[in-house]
């Protein structure tokens, strides 16, 4: 990959490093999703900026030239990441629900209480 | 000693039905308590309940099929009902028939009796997806559990709390061919019992164009999933 190549990559990495800090900042990504994001981009930023490294992946996915071969690991990255906003997705889910059957129970449980109360507190006629 | 029966309803828009569904069942069953849940409907379904002086659950938002029953489960297992009625609140299903289903758990002494449309290649007039969908996944509980359920996709079951509490604690999506699996390979007994269904008459279908295709896949995965399940539980000691 030519040197040009090579700056070109890095700066765009850190400019997404910049603005995953920023984000994180200003509260709209959670942490823990920002750090998988900041390896991603630091893996990325060491693979591109050390040719050995960089060819010796591309030797290692079967890959003629590097750029495939980074092509190739953004891809498998992207991939991971969705299977796992999908497991967030699921598991917020799952306690979105929990949570509105258990105040959905609640409230009823409330309503029928209140009701006893009352009918205990009328008057025999 | 009669045992405790809650019949649970859910619920979604159903305002043209449920006054039917819920005279009918307190003519038709006045022993057995009613739970409506009320899984966030946006028409009049909730104040139609309110002035008839109905138990409802209110859900703060639509959780679909499957979770309102599930909710239902749970309050009838918080309650100690010893059987529990799942009911449709789209009037397909004939209150009277309530009674006969709850007898057949009793005097059959099973689990799980389901109402079904198509008990023993009984017909019923159903689109030609959801039949064909039906009969794939009733050979299907045949081939995994020995026993063809011909009707799968029923809402009209009678539990026993035992087997409530085994498929509430599971992945829950709509209590179907997964559920039935699962609860016949813990060694539940399953009955079916032919009824009567009235064609709806308002109200849409849960199914929508897109679930003609996810729905029975994702059935089918909960299915290999209950099965796994069953298998791992089967092996600790």
């Amino acid at each position: 990959m030519s040197l040009q190549g090579i700056l070109l990559l890095d700066v765009i990495g850190l400019i997404l490093i910049g603005l995953i800090i920023n984000l994180v900042r200003t509260r709209k990504l959670h942490p823990a999703f920002a750090v998988i994001w900041l390896l991603a981009l630091v893996g990325m930023i060491i693979i591109v900026s050390i040719p050995q490294l960089l060819f010796f992946v591309t030797h290692i996915v079967g890959a003629i030239y590097p750029a495939s071969a980074l092509t190739l690991l953004a891809f498998v990255l992207v991939f991971g990441m969705l299977i796992f906003f999908s497991m967030q997705i699921s598991i917020l889910s799952a306690r979105q629900v929990e949570m509105a059957q258990k105040t959905a129970l609640t409230d009823l449980q409330r309503q029928e209480n209140n009701k006893n109360t009352k009918s205990q507190d009328e008057p025999i006629v | 000693m009669h045992p405790r029966v809650l019949i649970v309803i859910p619920a979604y828009n159903e305002e043209n039905s449920i006054a039917a569904v819920i005279e009918g069942l307190r003519q038709a069953a006045p022993a057995y308590d009613r739970l409506v849940i009320n899984d966030g409907a946006k028409d009049g379904t909730g104040k139609i309940l309110s002035q008839m002086g109905e138990k409802q659950l209110l859900l703060p938002c639509n959780l679909g099929y499957g979770h309102a029953l599930q909710t239902g489960l749970k309050y009838g297992l918080q309650h100690g009902y010893d059987i529990i009625v799942s009911f449709d609140a789209d009037g397909q299903h004939r209150p009277e028939d309530v009674i006969m289903i709850v007898t057949a758990l009793l005097e059959n002494d099973v689990d799980v009796v389901i109402g079904s449309r198509y008990y023993r290649g009984e017909f019923y007039d159903s689109p030609l997806d959801r039949r064909v969908g039906q009969i794939l996944f009733s050979k299907l509980t045949r081939l995994l559990i020995g026993q063809r359920i011909y009707d799968t996709t029923s809402g009209f079951k009678a539990l026993r709390a035992a087997a409530c509490e085994v498929i509430v604690s599971g992945i829950f999506m709509d209590f179907h061919t997964e559920s039935l699996v699962r609860l016949s390979m813990a060694g539940f007994k399953i009955k079916e019992q032919l009824i009567t269904v009235n064609e709806r008459r308002h109200g849409r279908s849960m199914h929508s164009f897109v679930s003609i295709f996810t729905y029975p896949l994702q059935t089918l995965l909960l299915t290999v999933v209950a099965m796994v399940d069953a298998l791992l539980n089967r092996r600790k000691p």
